[in-house]
């Protein structure tokens, strides 16, 4: 599990409008492109990694599953909404995201 | 010898961005009427330099280099982000610095007592800062040294912490050597949950004992029980972004510990918003 990597993704999408709207344009292909892309042997390090489970959950844009694997929530919510909102309006997926992240309580989030 | 006029705290949710205009609607009307308190006195004080004590919230600091706390010595800062702008219409702006503040506080060429300040030369201020500066001076026209305190990634500093560093801004005020007039503002919540199962729920606050304990501890000057009472597991009980409201902390100590003027949780549709005042001079 790599909470770090998972909260380094949601905010690598989430911060910028052009990565927001590739991840929703080819969500797994944006995807094996960020695992596939960081820094060189020469550059400042940029690791990038997930776990299967991890990977998944980003390809289904799964919330009750990133929040189970220990996401940010504050990063989650806001990563959600970005690639979520132009498909559910926002009252509705405030609801949907809260009754799914419910199950699991408050995981251990601290990296 | 430069003076601590004044110190407050006021909320920073960004939310208020989109719906707080006018005609103002009834249920935000506390909060802009606050908000508006809080700008009149920086100007019936002649404030010169605002020190704001605020979270970033995971924009410009991050886990790869995360700093518990970081103070700003740029000339200027860019104000909010993309996404700041895309999810709450926010816009960007630009805010004036102060060096001399900023060097006097973290100290200039070694660190001081009290604090072991990271310094930060690039900042990008996102709304934890510029919410309550766009509301409380919207020109933008006294200069801020922003100082970040971790309250989102931990490990995060004790509450004791945020009471030294308030004293230590204090201090550092009462020993520069300058006429300036300084205010302490102050950038946090009361009980708020953001990511979690008790987000957005409406109307009032996830944990209104919080919120009523948490306005008496500032009203009736009692740091000693804010310090007691902003446990990581008590704020986290209290809705999991609330680690925030430990900044005013800062404001109070560096009021001594003396009663607030103003203290109070606003209510409106979102969860309650902080509001405290002192005057000081």
């Amino acid at each position: 599990m790599s909470k770090y990597m998972i909260n380094k993704l949601m905010r690598a999408i989430e911060m910028s409008d052009s990565a927001v709207a590739a991840y929703i344009d080819n969500t797994e292909g944006f995807v094996d492109a960020w695992l596939a892309g960081g820094a060189g042997p020469d550059a400042v390090t940029d690791d990038r990694f997930l776990t299967p489970d991890e990977r998944a959950a980003f390809i289904a844009r799964d919330e009750a599953e990133l929040y189970r694997l220990g996401a940010h929530h504050y990063l989650l919510w806001h990563f959600i909404e970005a690639v979520w909102v132009h498909e559910v309006p926002w009252p509705q997926l405030n609801e949907r995201y809260r009754e799914a992240v419910r199950p699991h309580g408050y995981p251990d989030y601290v990296c | 010898m430069a003076q601590l006029v004044m110190a407050a705290a006021t909320p920073h949710n960004p939310l208020l961005w989109r719906t707080m205009h006018e005609p103002m609607p009834e249920d935000l009307r506390g909060v802009a009427d606050n908000f508006a308190l809080i700008g009149r006195t920086m100007r019936e004080l002649d404030v010169d330099v605002i020190v704001e004590v605020g979270t970033d919230h995971v924009r410009q600091f991050y886990s790869d280099n995360c700093p518990a706390f970081i103070i700003g010595k740029a000339d200027s800062y860019h104000g909010t982000f993309e996404n700041e702008v895309r999810t709450f219409g926010m816009e960007y702006c630009e805010v004036r610095g102060h060096r001399e503040l900023a060097d006097h506080i973290a100290g200039r060429t070694v660190l001081t007592d009290a604090i072991d300040f990271a310094v930060s030369h690039e900042w990008r201020l996102d709304h934890g800062f510029i919410i309550p500066l766009a509301y409380t001076t919207p020109d933008f026209d006294i200069p801020v040294v922003p100082i970040h305190v971790n309250a989102t990634l931990p490990p995060l500093p004790r509450p004791e912490r945020f009471a030294v560093l308030g004293r230590h801004i204090a201090e550092s005020v009462r020993t520069w050597d300058s006429d300036a007039r300084v205010a302490l503002l102050t950038s946090g919540h009361m009980a708020t949950e953001i990511g979690g199962p008790r987000q957005f729920m409406g109307a009032g606050s996830p944990d209104p004992d919080f919120d009523r304990d948490a306005v008496r501890w500032f009203r009736d000057g009692d740091l000693d029980a804010a310090i007691a009472g902003c446990t990581y597991e008590r704020i986290m009980a209290a809705g999991n972004v609330t680690y925030q409201h430990v900044n005013i902390i800062a404001a109070l100590a560096a009021m001594d510990g003396r009663p607030a003027d103003l203290a109070e949780a606003t209510e409106s549709r979102y969860a309650s918003s902080p509001f405290f005042l002192w005057r000081n001079a």
